[in-house]
């Protein structure tokens, strides 16, 4: 029997300790393991002779892929975390400059005359998709991916949910709308206010994903990180995140809202909404499970990164703007 | 990547992103001037102020005479985008406009000021100014 105790890096999420623990566990020759998450080792117990240099070569070859790596030696993982920001800065910004311009350059504004069928309303929906509603829909699929993917739920069920949820309930809103006519009226303060909700959550997980909260041993308050954890793991609330998007501000959302009541029927409104929502769908797709690709990859910490500041940046847009919505500031935005 | 070369274009990025969001595009002032003298017009003593809605409000500044009865005409030609969704804060007025037409708002007889519009999401606005 012998004890070992290694140097661990890539441990990002307090269940990290419980995936390599389990994946070392596969390992027969290992006894027992335990990770501690703040001096980043490894403590394994093994029944067999391995040289320590071997021991780390087995166990690297069994947690690399999910980024970690044991050493034998202190790594100072400090200072490539600093190397990674600075990749992940001009990544980052990068992306945000191409949205901004893309919502300056005027190529989304071409118009589409006449009646509103479903096949036009899936087009609106595919332009919807890359419009400054991407902001705080888009955002907030990236964040809340990247950051399950840095937890590493590795589970797809959620985005699943997420998406179906949100076409599920398009349709069935649009067919009520068209049922109802125009006795409804989504108030603008309602969905102001959600949208800086929506934002706030935003910065919060943008923050996090940038390592700014641990690093500056900035914690979330133990409720509000219960309440993430409860997210990450509830199946019903995805599909309710995917249902309050039909809320959310945008534009373009608003306006097949209205076409949606003044359709006339159920049936109409349905079909509307529907191809509405569906066209807004690859773009929410590539997000989602674009980034859980990225994260499996060894970009993994540089993506990460740069999603937090892409994710940042949006949140602060629609913050900004959403006050100035309100009337709170004054806006600030030439777009 | 050489940290010095990414700190460089981390800071030039951020300038690029500070123009295009804070900074008036200047399309030429003198088609500005045109674009104002023709959007407000005096008919029987009623003044109209007319605003195109797509893709943001044009003009995004209008100057009107104060104190006389005054309407403002919003028009909309296949505007899916937040700018069909007006709130104009000083006259409580909020309203997601019809995909294509016009939206003729009553504004009473505005006092010397300014009137802002915005649009729900708070990115498009456009200010007429009352003298």
């Amino acid at each position: 029997m012998n004890k070992y105790t290694l140097h661990i890096s890539g441990t990002h999420c307090a269940s990290c300790k419980i995936l390599i623990e389990d994946d070392l566990s596969e390992l027969n020759f290992v006894k027992s393991s335990s990770v501690n998450l703040k001096d980043k080792t490894l403590k394994v117990e093994i029944a067999s002779n391995e040289l320590p240099e071997e021991l780390v070569r087995i166990i690297n070859n069994k947690i690399q892929s999910r980024g970690y790596t044991v050493s034998t030696e202190m790594t100072l993982e400090k200072n490539q975390g600093g190397d990674v920001i600075w990749k992940a800065l001009p990544i980052g910004l990068g992306f945000l400059i191409m949205f901004f311009w893309l919502q300056k350059s005027g190529i989304l504004n071409f118009g589409i005359g006449g009646q509103i069928t479903p096949v036009t309303s899936f087009i609106i929906g595919l332009i919807a998709s890359v419009s400054s509603c991407l902001a705080l829909v888009g955002g907030l699929v990236l964040s809340l991916s990247a950051k399950m993917s840095q937890d590493n739920i590795s589970d797809t069920k959620p985005f699943l949910l997420f998406h179906s949820g949100r076409l599920i309930s398009f349709a069935i809103l649009g067919g009520v709308l068209g049922l109802i006519g125009s006795a409804f009226n989504v108030s603008f303060t309602l969905t102001s206010i959600l949208g800086i909700i929506a934002s706030l959550v935003m910065l919060l997980l943008g923050l996090n994903l940038v390592g700014a909260m641990t690093k500056s041993k900035f914690t979330l308050p133990s409720g509000l990180f219960d309440f993430f954890r409860k997210i990450e793991h509830k199946s019903f609330t995805p599909l309710l995140l995917g249902f309050a998007t039909f809320f959310l501000p945008c534009g373009f959302t608003q306006s097949m809202q209205i076409s949606a009541l003044s359709s006339g029927s159920f049936l109409s409104g349905f079909l509307l909404m529907f191809a509405f929502a569906l066209g807004t769908l690859p773009m929410l797709l590539l997000l989602s499970f674009g980034s859980t690709s990225f994260a499996r990859g060894k970009h993994a910490l540089v993506f990460f990164k740069a999603a937090g500041i892409v994710v940042i940046g949006l949140g602060l847009f629609s913050l900004l703007a959403g006050l100035a919505g309100l009337g709170i500031i004054p806006p600030l935005f030439n777009i | 990547m050489n940290r010095t070369a990414s700190i460089i274009i981390t800071v030039a990025l951020v300038i690029v992103i500070s123009i295009m969001l804070f900074v008036q595009p200047k399309s030429s002032p003198g088609l500005a001037k045109i674009d104002t003298a023709q959007n407000v017009e005096i008919r029987e003593s009623v003044q109209y102020v007319t605003i195109n809605a797509k893709g943001g409000y044009s003009p995004k500044v209008s100057t009107a005479k104060a104190n006389i009865p005054t309407k403002l005409i919003v028009k909309t030609n296949g505007t899916y985008d937040c700018s069909s969704s007006l709130v104009i804060r000083s006259i409580g007025y909020q309203k997601v406009l019809p995909q294509t037409g016009e939206e003729i708002i009553d504004l009473g007889s505005p006092q010397t000021g300014t009137l802002q519009g915005l649009c729900s999401m708070g990115m498009y606005n456009f200010v007429v100014n009352f003298n």
